[in-house]
């Protein structure tokens, strides 16, 4: 597992340091994973997510408020039959002979592209952003990620496949709702006519 | 975005289960109480109440005379559910939230909760059934989760490991 930390906005930490009282405890913001793949809707529930929860994570430097932190999760699914060492952590195993050297050079620069593009999203936002990459299948990696790291909150897209698409092709996000353990959040898909309509329905 | 009087809203849906009250304290302790007065969203707290008739189901003769029994009793939680979700929000110092009790099925009832108020999150506590029981029974969250026009949340009452 390797991470990189990427802090982006202010980092509160001077006046976080002291011990943490009740009242402090209660005002501590969330800790939030967001895992995000190549697909829109994963860059969807980002937005979304950093749009609407902004409050409950983001820093108030006036009243010394430290913010939450974001983490962004990013797991390679291993249709490759090669293990390679990761980051020289716990797990030593090491490849074969044949390692893909290209193959491996291509992943490493869209996974690049893919956070430059999330923490482009999370700019300016006032909130500390990490970034984690994991290798395996997508839904237990994130679980255990979530176990590992005990965030508050979990954040997935959702490809909004019907019923039987997704008893065939598998659902990241049904199986973190049920397997996380923590609480998580699915972000739908924005409807196009839902969102413009309801600012002209603001009647009542 | 003008953030004067359009505030996001926020439905939770509760029934009479430990998870449902764990869901809603969770919720008021990270989203709201910290943030009096001026709450990150508007909150509605919703209960469905299952129809006596549907709730009794075809049992045969007889259960006209169960009916009103029944329904009694359904009214009887879901006052108890209010009054629970009421003290709740007071134990947190949480004002301005709205509870409302619809009747009918709690899938359908929260779906069309939020399209009434444009909600951006619902917000349901999980049975945490398995895979057979959430065939047999089926799962109100699950169903949200893919139905309801909002993204939702899911929280889970944490089991304690032992």
């Amino acid at each position: 597992m390797e991470t990189y930390v990427d802090a982006i906005g202010e980092e509160d930490t001077a006046a976080t340091t002291t011990t943490e009282t009740a009242a402090n405890k209660n005002k501590k913001k969330l800790r939030m994973m967001v895992a995000i793949d190549e697909s829109k809707n994963s860059f969807d529930a980002l937005e979304w997510a950093v749009d609407h929860l902004r409050v409950v994570i983001s820093a108030e430097p006036e009243t010394g408020q430290e913010g939450g932190l974001l983490t962004l999760v990013h797991v390679h699914p291993t249709y490759l039959q090669y293990i390679y060492p990761s980051g020289g952590t716990a797990s030593a195993m090491y490849a074969t002979d044949s390692v893909p050297e290209p193959m491996r050079k291509a992943r490493e620069e869209t996974t690049t592209k893919l956070f430059t593009r999330a923490l482009e999203i999370c700019r300016g936002k006032m909130v500390k952003t990490e970034t984690m990459i994991l290798e395996g299948d997508p839904k237990e990696m994130i679980c255990q990620a979530v176990e590992q790291t005990h965030v508050d909150l979990l954040v997935v897209g959702s490809r909004g496949l019907g019923m039987i698409k997704r008893a065939f092709l598998g659902s990241v996000s049904d199986y973190c709702a049920q397997h996380a353990k923590c609480p998580i959040l699915i972000v739908r898909p924005p409807r196009e006519t839902s969102t413009s309509s309801t600012k002209e329905l603001k009647s009542k | 975005m003008a953030t004067g009087d359009e505030k996001s809203v926020m439905v939770v849906g509760v029934d009479d289960s430990e998870q449902s009250t764990y869901a809603l304290e969770w919720t008021l302790d990270r989203f709201f109480a910290p943030y009096a007065p001026n709450y990150p969203f508007k909150l509605f707290i919703v209960h469905a109440k299952p129809n006596a008739v549907s709730a009794v189901g075809l049992a045969g003769p007889g259960t006209a005379e169960v009916v009103p029994y029944v329904d009694a009793d359904l009214k009887r939680t879901a006052a108890k559910v209010v009054e629970k979700a009421k003290a709740i929000c007071q134990s947190k110092s949480v004002h301005g939230a709205v509870v409302e009790v619809f009747e009918g099925d709690a899938r359908n009832i929260l779906c069309e909760v939020v399209d009434k108020h444009h909600a951006s999150i619902l917000v349901v506590g999980s049975h945490g059934y398995g895979a057979i029981k959430r065939a047999v029974l089926g799962s109100t969250s699950d169903y949200c989760a893919h139905h309801a026009h909002c993204s939702v949340m899911i929280v889970k009452k944490p089991k304690i490991k032992v």
